[in-house]
């Protein structure tokens, strides 16, 4: 106890840059899921295969590769990225892929007769979109799309393997020095849960909350 | 693009295929069968037992797996019963992936409609009996794309017992990465490895499916 009591304060500033990790790579993930899958839906040919070809880049590589090429390559490639952007980039562009396939799929179930109501009533197509196709998708993105925020900011753990100091690394850091890995690993485990729990019961109550008013 | 190079290049990295291969295959094989005891507790009608098997699932589901490996890692050497690391990731993996699986099977399950089962009892087959004849086959069917989504996630996730020093294909790009300036080539043929791996993983499952299906 008075370890983790001692432990404190470095604790915190892993779990704020953890924190800050996740909110960018989700804000990042969730702007260029959405532009990828608008672009993969209606962009044309040339778009489309690009943002299939990226997906199935994504689909087949594992994060952590990426975040080693990433962290290798860059300096050769004389780009001086430090670590910390370098590290939301890429958790950015991977899981950007997973909220692509969640907002593309939440598109596609609005039934086609949706479309045909909107442009009965007069409207362009980026009207009859953001109005009507938009607000339906939405209820059946929320769910898989609080599923990927929590793979998310699961993922930011590995960040920790390139030396970023989120609180997986400073954990790691004070299981060297203090030899209590069930104690640290322990905690840095239950801050993990707490964050992503919350998230997912914030998920659930929206989903309610918008049943309700449908 | 210097072909020889690279093809050089995955010669080295492929002294840690066969750890990988291996271990994504038990990953998958046991978490696969991990994911049936949780099920059954999931759809239990004792509550207690629901309620420790939803526990179980949360608590895995959100922490994130290196931690756990981590975790188990560490905290064995600790108790004196250091565990390897390929172990350790396998455990971690299981433990996590089996949660996600149950998931899976239980929508499978629940995705068969009641009347399914009512139908099995009305021609006598005996509750267990219509599960098995009449909504297991039904099930599986539906679980087959999901549970391959889950396979190339596990298969991903390997990568990550590296940093517990198992020495798979990422294990070694890193120590090559780290002696030599070729970079972009050595992780370029490490994605390229991890994309055949997957394919050929969703490949087979694909296979599968079109031999389940119903003709």
């Amino acid at each position: 106890m008075e370890l983790l009591i001692n432990s404190m304060p470095l604790l915190t500033k892993g779990v704020v840059t953890t924190l800050y990790l996740s909110a960018a790579s989700i804000v990042l993930a969730t702007v260029s899921g959405l532009v990828f899958a608008l672009m993969q839906l209606y962009g044309g040919i040339v778009l489309r295969v690009l943002v299939e070809t990226y997906l199935y880049i994504i689909r087949g590589v594992p994060l952590l590769v990426l975040l080693f090429a990433m962290y290798y390559a860059a300096p050769y490639a004389g780009l001086t990225i430090d670590a910390f952007t370098g590290g939301i980039i890429v958790i950015a562009v991977y899981f950007g892929a997973f909220m692509t396939e969640v907002f593309r799929g939440a598109i596609l179930s609005v039934p086609e007769g949706q479309w045909e109501a909107g442009r009965a009533i007069g409207f362009v197509r980026s009207k009859i979109l953001i109005h009507i196709i938009f607000q339906q998708a939405l209820r059946v993105a929320a769910p898989p799309y609080i599923n990927t925020c929590v793979a998310v900011i699961k993922g930011t753990s590995l960040v920790a393997i390139i030396g970023l100091a989120d609180v997986t690394y400073i954990g790691k850091q004070i299981v060297e020095r203090t030899l209590a890995p069930f104690e640290i690993f322990g905690f840095v485990a239950m801050i993990y849960f707490v964050i992503c729990f919350l998230l997912s019961r914030l998920g659930s109550y929206l989903e309610k909350k918008f049943d309700y008013i449908n | 693009m210097d072909i020889p190079f690279l093809l050089r290049i995955g010669q080295t990295l492929s002294e840690g295929l066969y750890t990988t291969v291996l271990l994504s295959v038990l990953a998958i094989t046991l978490s696969a069968l991990w994911a049936i005891p949780l099920v059954v507790g999931l759809l239990a009608p004792s509550r207690i037992l629901r309620g420790i098997v939803t526990s179980y699932i949360e608590l895995v589901r959100n922490t994130p797996v290196l931690v756990q490996m981590f975790f188990i890692f560490f905290g064995s050497g600790s108790l004196g019963y250091p565990l390897s690391g390929f172990v350790t990731g396998l455990l971690a993996m299981v433990l996590q992936n089996g949660a996600y699986m149950a998931e899976i099977y239980r929508g499978g399950i629940q995705s068969v409609p009641v009347r399914q089962t009512e139908a099995g009892l009305a021609i006598g087959f005996t509750p267990a009996r219509a599960f098995r004849l009449v909504v297991l086959p039904q099930a599986l069917r539906k679980v087959i794309p999901p549970l391959s989504n889950q396979g190339v996630l596990i298969i991903k996730d390997t990568s990550l017992v590296a940093t517990i020093s198992v020495a798979e294909i990422t294990f070694h790009a890193r120590m090559m990465a780290d002696r030599t300036a070729a970079v972009f080539e050595i992780f370029l043929v490490l994605a390229v490895l991890y994309i055949v791996l997957t394919a050929i993983f969703s490949g087979v499952m694909r296979i599968v499916e079109k031999q389940l299906r119903i003709r």
